[in-house]
């Protein structure tokens, strides 16, 4: 008679998968050129004109208009287009399958995966901030608690829709280039390209009610010190629990 | 009657029209070698899928140590070792930090250096897995497939694409399990002749005949178990070709 024991993989398990998935993603260099690259290349060629200049509350259109943008540039990058190509490469490639006849399951994987790009985001984030401060003179957010809410908010919202596109995209390959036409899409609506004011008034109040636009928004608010919109947190919220909904029912492993 | 290791009664698959895998029945005692043997889409891949659990038969049950492999998930996922066709492994890491990982997953793991031995990649510890050949690849996957101390282990395709020195060394690796129940999927019947104790000859998702290698020689009335292969199939069985 057998004496086997359901054996649940125990958190030496968990973080030895959390060191693995660490050493993939820094070993894939080029991966962290989007998500921590980009928002501070953004952040340096726009700081120096906006530093100086006092909107209201002793903060600059700096901390008002940059800053929510390249953080919001971060989560976006990491959710939308990171997150699925990782989960696109690990199906294609079989590791998944691979993992499915092993004690641990895949998503003990994806769950992995995330801690693993948290740490991205907090990184890409906390540099971003770092040299605005040391190098442009920005300043924290009146309201920083709401700001530190509003940013994981932004985070939940911009991964439920990163596994949504994971979740429905028919081939690996199409995955990534879903992503990245959601990632400018979102961002071209949400002030990525230059302010909103710009776009047509519909497209204006659509961008601003979709997570990337309504990101920046909330963030701006709370920089501010300015009471955040409810709509701006509706959206963030919405999109969270409706991408992880969508995510949860159409994701297969293989 | 001791329980078998492995017993399949009546297994059915089929992907739309296709039937994969129809009414195959396997038992494999302990300790025993079961050699499967067929052609590229003869339905073996799908039969060892439907024993590890991978995917649900449409009819018929399967039994792992007593254990039904899709209900008891957990728990024959400490028992059966599975190497996979075709299964890549995370790219950047280095061969000691997947043994590392796929060891973490289990109670009583072999040590890192015991597997290291058994497949011969001591001096490759360091070297990503991207970086390694195919033979090495496929030693370090039948590494991780026993890094648990599983009591039976599913190897499909084990030396398909190895030159004939590193396909002796999977071979030896192999021989080296005596007390593991193994069913080896191939179609290459040398491999099968000299690894297995008993062997399931399959053709069109059906088990055309089973028995020792020198009883499937005899039935066919062939001089080889390579002739035999042919004459009860009807089919020539193709030699090395690198599986789709």
């Amino acid at each position: 008679m057998s004496t086997a024991v359901a054996h649940r993989p125990g958190l030496h398990s968990w973080l030895t998968l959390i060191r693995c998935e660490a050493k993939m993603v820094v070993r894939d260099t080029a991966g962290l050129v989007v998500p921590i690259g980009l928002p501070l290349l953004i952040l340096v060629m726009n700081a120096s004109a906006a530093g100086d200049e006092e909107i209201t509350a002793g903060r600059t259109a700096l901390d008002l208009y940059i800053l929510p943008l390249v953080f919001t540039i971060v989560t976006a990058t990491i959710g939308i287009i990171n997150m699925p190509s990782f989960l696109a490469y690990y199906r294609r490639s079989g590791i998944l399958r691979r993992l499915a006849v092993t004690p641990a399951s895949p998503a003990m994987v994806l769950i992995a995966q995330v801690v693993v790009s948290l740490i991205q985001a907090i990184l890409g984030i906390a540099l971003a901030f770092a040299v605005a401060v040391l190098a442009f003179g920005a300043h924290l957010p009146v309201d920083l608690g709401p700001a530190v809410g509003i940013v994981a908010l932004s985070i939940a919202a911009m991964y439920a829709l990163g596994m949504v596109v994971a979740a429905l995209a028919p081939t690996p390959n199409s995955a990534v280039a879903i992503g990245l036409v959601g990632f400018f899409g979102l961002g071209a609506l949400g002030g990525l390209f230059g302010g909103r004011d710009s776009l047509p008034g519909p497209l204006a109040t659509l961008g601003e009610w979709l997570p990337f636009g309504a990101s920046v928004e909330a963030l701006s608010n709370a920089w501010a010190g300015q009471p955040v919109e409810a709509v701006h947190l509706l959206s963030l919220a919405v999109s969270a629990v409706l991408g992880a909904g969508i995510a949860a029912m159409f994701f297969r492993w293989d | 009657m001791s329980e078998p290791a492995i017993l399949a009664e009546g297994l059915h698959k089929q992907y739309g029209d296709t039937v994969a895998v129809d009414d195959i029945s396997l038992r494999v005692e302990r300790g025993e070698t079961l050699g499967i043997l067929g052609m590229n889409g003869a339905g073996k891949t799908t039969t060892v899928e439907l024993i590890a659990g991978l995917r649900a038969p449409d009819r018929g049950s399967v039994r792992v140590l007593g254990l039904d492999p899709r209900r008891d998930r957990g728990a024959v996922r400490q028992v059966l070792g599975v190497q996979l066709q075709h299964a890549y492994l995370h790219g950047a890491l280095t061969v000691v930090e997947l043994l590392e990982l796929y060891r973490s997953f289990y109670p009583d793991p072999r040590s890192t250096e015991e597997l290291l031995e058994l497949v011969e990649l001591t001096g490759q510890r360091k070297t990503r897995f991207e970086k390694l050949s195919g033979g090495q690849q496929q030693r370090l996957s039948i590494a991780l497939a026993l890094a648990g101390r599983p009591q039976a282990v599913i190897l499909d395709e084990l030396t398909t694409g190895l030159d004939p020195r590193a396909r002796r060394r999977m071979w030896a690796a192999v021989e080296s399990l005596r007390e593991e129940t193994v069913i080896l999927v191939s179609h290459a019947m040398e491999e099968v002749e000299r690894l297995c104790d008993r062997v399931a000859l399959i053709d069109a998702g059906r088990i055309l005949a089973s028995g020792t290698p020198a009883e499937l020689v005899a039935q066919s009335g062939a001089p080889n178990l390579d002739e035999a292969f042919v004459a009860l199939t009807g089919k020539e069985l193709e030699i090395e070709e690198e599986s789709a």
